[in-house]
């Protein structure tokens, strides 16, 4: 692919001056500008995009999401919202937060939510260290830089040494059709100091089934003994394109408990990154995707084992089914230092047709003597004494085969953090399983 | 009820079943007893449609309708039963979510009503108390993790609730404790009534003690080598199976 074809793509990003913003900040986002020309765009041959293709993405004709928002009315939101879900909602429409329609609760001392506008308006000093620290700008890959070169609103959540924060926050990105095809680069800083806790629930949702670009770029910092509960949940639009890049440092003794549910989007490319900065430190990463006609779904984990004494597990399930496609890429890397490491990385796969397809390639770069790592991956298809168990007490075989994948899936959704999510995220898969044809 | 007429059954090349026949009325209880690999569990599955089996020959029929030529689930639907030797294992599958979908699977195959959530847990509940089952088990996923005992319990509670006219017990009794055993006979004998039959597949007279069969076979390299009443399972757990084998080779 060319690099002018890149410049065609992200010729919106020159409309993006406006707003005042610090000088550090500024400056920040003319580097990852400039790394943007230095990078140029990845094609096949590029590890990290092997198994898939720019081209797509390339092609459309975006523009990129302005002041100029549909008009939005409450009523709209229901159709969106999880039912019975209990969390402090904070709503980002097209890329853009939006106080007014996000909840209003009274917050624990030391705990400071908002639009990152607003906060760099308000308070720069508190995000300059934080931002782009965790993600540094000149290490990052070309989606994340494009992010931070068009740098301008999203969220901040920051809790305070050793506060507990006990209701969720529940971050939803709305997608509402505009005319024309249209980038949105929510860009979130959280950070949790020392002892805090919080439970974040991320979600990508849509109005309609336009096409549009959501390019989201995530700062998580964990210090000593902190605990972050993310449940990440991406319904895009079925004819979204879906970049998420998560990049997360972990201080001494923290705890990072991630899921990751994938059911929407025709493309999505989602990158995790995770980084240890001190020992006794434990990582969990989990995912589920649904992959169907027309979708491709693209996960590359990166898990820096630098510290020793620290756990990391990385489960993701996939089922494909039509002409779904999937890519698993995990790599854990294990520095000569960090001894004790215990790592262990799986990735299952169900096909349901022929036609689906998954590319896995799990990694351990190991450099240290005495750890415990182990991967494994399988691609397979529903066993059939299963299946037959359910249909010799009477079960249809589609509904056998439907409860079966979803007891599949259902080891990941059972991480969620409410049960409220749970039903929801079940919900859905079934659905998706209902209309997938299956042989 | 049942009629198996010379029935032949292939695994890939290798026959197992060799003209088995067999015959079944309402409210029957048939012992199959015989040697380890004689065919007992093939018989078993060939009659609920487990696939990897290849009938050669024969047939097998249900009320008169013609067995083999229907899906599992629909043999299931008639009203056929079979508790397995090896219950498998559903990871993720919530037991009552799965006993519900069966239970209405085959009341809407029979044009019945779907059970609404409470009539549904009152029956369960009142089934779970026969087997003495613990409610527990409902949150779990179907057979994960449970004991080789439980698994075993779990396959007659649901023969119980779902009422079958015929159902295939294959080595029911295999794995179980003393009290158990008790209990899983108790919890057949309960079902026993002048419309339903059994077929009892077990190595052990102790579960015909308390499951009191009408009619003992043995099976032996494929075929029911000899019929008899309740004293012949009493007589073959005395000289063991040789003893046929030697006087039919005599006959
Ligand atoms: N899938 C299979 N592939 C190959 N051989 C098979 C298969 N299933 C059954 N067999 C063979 O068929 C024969 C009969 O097996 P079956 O399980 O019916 O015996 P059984 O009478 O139930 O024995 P047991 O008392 O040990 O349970 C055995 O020799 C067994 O190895
Ligand atoms: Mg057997």
């Amino acid at each position: 692919m060319s690099d002018a074809a890149f410049t065609a793509f992200a010729g919106w990003l020159s409309e993006s001056g406006e707003g005042s913003r610090p000088d550090w900040l500024e400056s920040q986002r003319l580097l990852a500008r400039e790394r943007l020309a230095d990078l140029g765009v990845p094609d096949r041959k590029t590890e990290a995009w092997r198994y898939t293709s720019l081209k797509g993405l390339m092609e459309q004709g975006f523009g990129r999401t302005g002041e100029t928002m549909a008009a939005l009315q409450p009523d709209d939101l229901e159709e969106v919202l999880v039912p019975g879900l209990d969390a402090q909602r904070i709503l980002l429409v097209n890329g853009r937060y939006l106080p007014e329609l996000s909840g209003q609760g009274d917050l624990p001392a030391g705990v400071r939510i908002g639009g990152l506008r607003e906060l760099l308006a308000s308070e720069p000093d508190r995000l300059r260290e934080h931002l782009n620290a965790v993600a540094e700008t000149d290490a990052q890959p070309l989606f994340a830089a494009l992010n931070t070169a068009g740098l301008d609103d999203g969220l901040v959540l920051w809790v305070g040494r050793g506060v507990v924060l006990e209701r969720p926050i529940e971050l939803v990105h709305l997608s509402v059709g505009l005319d024309e095809p249209r980038v949105a680069q929510p860009r979130h800083l959280v950070v949790l100091e020392d002892g805090a806790q919080a439970t974040l629930i991320e979600r990508y949702v849509s109005l309609g089934d336009s096409i549009y670009c959501t390019n989201t770029v995530l700062e998580l910092s964990l210090g000593r003994d902190a605990l972050l509960r993310h449940d990440r949940i991406q319904m895009e639009s079925a004819n979204a394109f879906h970049i998420s890049g998560l990049y997360l440092t972990q201080g001494a003794d923290s705890r990072y408990l991630g899921v990751n549910i994938g059911l929407g989007a025709s493309w999505s490319r989602t990158d995790l990154n995770c980084r240890f900065q001190g020992e006794h430190a434990e990582c969990d990463l989990q995912g589920l995707y649904v992959a169907g006609d027309g979708q491709l779904m693209d996960y590359h984990l990166d898990v820096q084992h630098t510290q020793p004494n620290c756990n990391s597990r990385e489960i993701f399930k996939g089922i494909l089914h039509g002409h779904g496609r999937a890519v698993f890429d995990g790599r854990v890397f294990v520095a000569r230092e960090a001894q004790k490491t215990d790592a262990a990385m799986s990735n299952r796969n169900l096909l349901l047709s022929e036609s689906a397809e998954v590319d896995t390639k799990p990694q351990l770069e190991i450099n240290a003597d005495d750890v415990k790592c182990s991967h494994g991956t399988t691609v397979g298809q529903i066993e059939p004494e299963m299946l037959f168990y359910l249909r010799s007490r009477g079960i249809g075989a589609s509904l056998a085969r439907r409860m079966l994948c979803l007891g599949f899936a259902e080891e990941i959704i059972q991480r969620l953090s409410a049960e409220a999510l749970r039903d929801h995220v079940s919900e859905r898969v079934g659905r998706r399983l209902e209309s997938a044809p299956m042989n | 009820m049942l009629s198996v007429k010379g029935l032949t059954a292939n695994v890939g090349d290798k026959e197992i079943l060799k003209g088995l026949d067999l015959e079944i009325a309402p409210g029957e209880v048939h012992a199959i007893m015989g040697p380890n690999g004689a065919g007992k569990s093939t018989l078993s599955h060939v009659l609920s449609g487990r696939e990897g089996y290849e009938v050669t020959g024969g047939s097998a029929t249900f009320e008169g309708r013609d067995l083999l030529e229907l899906e599992p689930e629909e043999r299931a639907q008639l009203g056929l039963f079979l508790a397995f030797q090896y219950p498998v294992e559903l990871p993720g599958v919530n037991n009552t979510y799965f006993l519900k979908a069966a239970l209405n699977s085959i009341r809407k195959a029979r044009g019945e009503e779907e059970l609404d959530a409470v009539s549904f847990l009152r029956l369960i509940k009142e089934k779970l108390k026969i087997l003495h089952l613990d409610d527990s088990l409902l949150k779990r996923a179907v057979n994960a993790g449970f004991s080789g005992g439980e698994k075993k319990r779990n396959e007659i509670f649901q023969m119980a609730l779902l009422e079958p006219k015929l159902a295939i017990l294959d080595e029911t009794d295999s794995g179980l404790d003393i009290d158990a055993l008790r209990v899983v006979a108790n919890g057949v004998n309960a079902l026993r009534s002048p419309e339903r039959s059994m077929i009892v597949v077990t190595h052990y007279q102790r579960l015909l003690d308390y499951i009191q069969p009408d009619y003992v076979h043995v099976l032996a390299k494929g075929r029911i080598i000899r019929s008899g009443g309740k004293e012949l399972a009493l007589e073959l757990e005395e000289k063991g199976y040789g003893w046929i084998d030697a006087e039919g080779q005599a006959a």
